[in-house]
């Protein structure tokens, strides 16, 4: 039986056809743009390989995290240091091994930049975007190509949304029932913006972090890792998974010069979870990490 | 659960990385009081028990050597610690902590005197009857002694452990500093001691201040020590050897060097 | 007997860290090298609960310290470090790093002063030498560092 446009219909559709027509449209664009972003962010299926701090750090939090990474490394084998006033400068030769993103810094602190400055800096541009270029290479980091496909599909459903907000209007000035409409919206517009969010890395890469961060929880702030002894890589590496917390604990003197930006300071980084422990009676550190406690420090001496 | 062989090394959080990666180890020790007694252990030692590693669990603010009855709950939470880590014996100090109400934040010695013996076999007594594991007594480095002693070191020694009958945890690095600060000579004491009850032993480093020689934990072990540690093996050699360490840690080469220097004066293999 | 032994004992602690008179018998050099030793070994254990306001004092932190803890047996060590900062902070002399550390301990927890320190549940703020940290949800953010 054919449905013939009744007199008054909005825009000469009937609402239960529009309504499925709509529907169709959106069930397809959701399921296609799930497909697509699965297929996308999948990322290489042989594993990640071997990552080093950069790395890590630039996949977790872009370039601002690896340049911090880069100045943990450096910092920590005195290769900078920084003056009064916040400029950064050179404390001693790059050790071997560096990449070329700790060299582009060492010049920069050569240059007496500042930290904010660091990125501006023409060679350390180029060492990230090498950087990026490898992690892309390695299926590890988006392309900008990829984070441009992942567009499609959220822009295409924003537009039948707009679609049906103006059948909505047009139907209410009509008089005509819109109320399934209005209630597919809501599920339509999380979709949409669930679809908007557009990752800077894999899954791989996702699961790879959380299986560092797992394996280096030694280096974590909380554990107070002794950075003398794990060396300019475990500063790195502390870094690229911890942030700018491990920068402080490290060296509170540079960072607070070198201007790092503090992440929220919770009550008292390392020893935050002390607080407790440390109202043992007159007991100095009791339950709290003892690290020695009584036993150390000259017993009796 | 075997006991604790060869080179050891404190296990503290702060280098809980560095000590995962060292292939040859068997044994750690970790202070009782820094795991809760309801656990989790933390995950570098649970990953080391994983391994197979030997963990001994040390006690530093029991104050066995106080004249007041040593706190019930401390002597559970070191027994929950034993279990939690499947020790084959704990250890603790032949010394006091607190008294009057005060915490002197350190190990303090003792007098040696026939009440000071009585008071610790008392507490030891006590002790054993909740502990799980036998226990090991560690004699301290004191940088003074009290004024009317009945008893020297080695006697003092001997009877507690003839009395308690627990085993030794002989620290090398204080018998050396008392020597020095007293001048005398630290093969005497090894010369006296019931060497075949040590469980195992400590070596440590420490520094010169002020006229006095510190047992600090936080320097590099010297090489009077490593000498003592060789005299000690010469004449009975322990079970095993732990290196302690408390704090401002060296980077990671000094510290092998350090554990390689260990098993070199002692004849046992390499953990590094 | 016993109880002998215990006030000997309680004699001695109590001339290490409460500033007592030396017991009898007992010489003194010894004596003084153990209290300092003690505060040396205090004041480590202190810098790694507080290590803003220790890296704050630079190479005067065990000296600032020892002369503050003389006497004054511990409470704990972050008891001790928190004493400490409040007394610098109301001479005026507590340093920029070490502001910003109090700031938010102050924030986050309650602290008499005479008992142990406890979280605080609702919002709360803490100030410090110009700094000013404020707490919500359990998580504490400087929301201005101190003068500088």
């Amino acid at each position: 039986m054919t449905v013939l446009a009744a007199p008054g219909d909005t825009w000469g559709i009937p609402g239960p056809v529009f309504l499925r027509l709509y529907l169709l449209a959106a069930a397809l664009l959701v399921v296609g743009g799930l497909i697509q972003r699965a297929r996308l962010l999948r990322g290489p299926s042989t594993g990640t390989g071997p990552l080093g701090p950069q790395q890590v750090a630039y996949l977790s939090g872009g370039a601002p995290l690896a340049v911090l990474t880069s100045l943990g490394g450096l910092r920590s084998s005195g290769a900078i240091g920084v003056a009064p006033g916040g400029r950064l400068a050179t404390g001693g030769p790059l050790p071997v091994g560096t990449t070329p993103l700790d060299q582009a810094i060492h010049v920069a602190a050569g240059r007496s930049l500042r930290t904010r400055e660091l990125r501006a800096d023409q060679w350390v541009r180029q060492a990230l975007d090498e950087l990026r270029a490898g992690l892309e290479q390695r299926g590890l980091a988006l392309t900008a190509e990829q984070r441009a496909a992942l567009r499609v599909a959220p822009l295409l459903l924003t537009a039948l949304l707009a679609l049906g907000t103006l059948r909505l209007f047009a139907g209410l000035s009509n008089d005509r029932p819109v109320g399934w409409l209005f209630l597919a919206q809501f599920p339509l517009l999380f979709a949409t913006i669930l679809l908007y969010r557009r990752p800077w890395r894999t899954r791989a890469a996702s699961r790879a972090l959380r299986e560092l961060r797992r394996e280096h929880t030694y280096l974590a702030p909380r554990s107070a890792p002794a950075y003398a002894t794990y060396g300019a890589a475990g500063a790195a590496m502390g870094v690229a998974l911890f942030g700018t917390a491990t920068l402080w604990a490290m060296d509170p003197g540079f960072a607070e010069q070198a201007e790092i930006q503090r992440q929220a300071l919770t009550s008292g980084g390392a020893s935050g979870s002390c607080a407790g422990g440390g109202g043992d009676s007159g007991g100095g550190g009791g339950s709290c990490g003892g690290g020695g406690g009584c036993g150390g420090g000259g017993c009796g001496g | 659960m075997s006991g604790p062989a060869g080179v050891g090394l404190g296990w503290r959080p702060e280098i809980a990385g560095f000590v995962a990666g060292l292939p040859g180890l068997r044994f750690v020790e970790v202070i009782a009081e820094s795991v809760p007694a309801a656990g989790p252990l933390p995950d570098g030692l649970a990953a080391l028990r994983e391994r197979g590693v030997t963990v001994v669990p040390h006690g530093v603010r029991l104050s066995l050597g106080g004249a007041e009855p040593v706190d019930p709950a401390r002597v559970a939470h070191l027994a929950a610690v034993a279990d939690l880590t499947g020790a084959p014996l704990v250890s603790e100090h032949i010394a006091f902590v607190r008294a009057g109400g005060l915490d002197a934040g350190h190990l303090l010695p003792l007098p040696r005197s026939r009440d000071a013996v009585a008071a610790v076999c008392a507490n030891v007594a006590r002790a054993q009857a909740d502990l799980p594991v036998p226990i090991a007594l560690e004699p301290i480095a004191a940088l003074f002694d009290w004024p009317d002693d009945e008893l020297d070191e080695a006697a003092f020694l001997t009877e507690i452990l003839d009395r308690t009958g627990a085993l030794l945890l002989l620290d090398v690095a204080n018998v050396y500093a008392n020597a020095r600060n007293r001048g005398a000579d630290p093969l005497d004491l090894l010369d006296r001691l019931p060497l075949e009850r040590i469980a195992y032993a400590h070596v440590a480093g420490g520094a010169e201040h002020g006229g006095f020689y510190h047992d600090t934990h936080t320097d590099p072990v010297p090489r009077a020590v490593l000498d003592l540690v060789g005299e000690l093996c010469a004449r009975h050699r322990p079970p095993a050897l732990l290196l302690e360490r408390d704090g401002h840690y060296p980077p990671a080469d000094a510290l092998r060097a350090e554990l390689d220097a260990l098993a070199a004066a002692s004849g046992f293999p390499v953990v590094t | 007997m016993s109880g002998d032994l215990a006030a000997r004992q309680a004699a001695l602690v109590a001339a290490l860290v409460a500033g007592a008179p030396a017991p009898p018998g007992f010489a003194p050099g010894p004596l003084a090298a153990a209290r300092t030793a003690l505060l040396r070994k205090r004041a480590g254990e202190v810098a790694r609960h507080w290590p803003l306001l220790a890296a704050g004092l630079g190479p005067r932190w065990p000296e600032v310290f020892a002369r503050w803890a003389d006497g004054r047996p511990t409470a704990g060590s972050l008891r001790d470090g928190w004493d400490l900062a409040r007394e610098l902070r109301d001479a005026g002399t507590l340093p920029p790093l070490g502001a910003d550390e109090l700031a938010v301990r102050e924030a986050g927890h309650r602290y008499d002063g005479r008992s142990a320190p406890r979280p605080r549940r609702p919002p709360g703020w803490g100030r410090a030498g110009g700094a000013v940290a404020v707490q919500l949800a359990g998580r504490v953010r400087l929301l201005r560092p101190a003068r500088r």
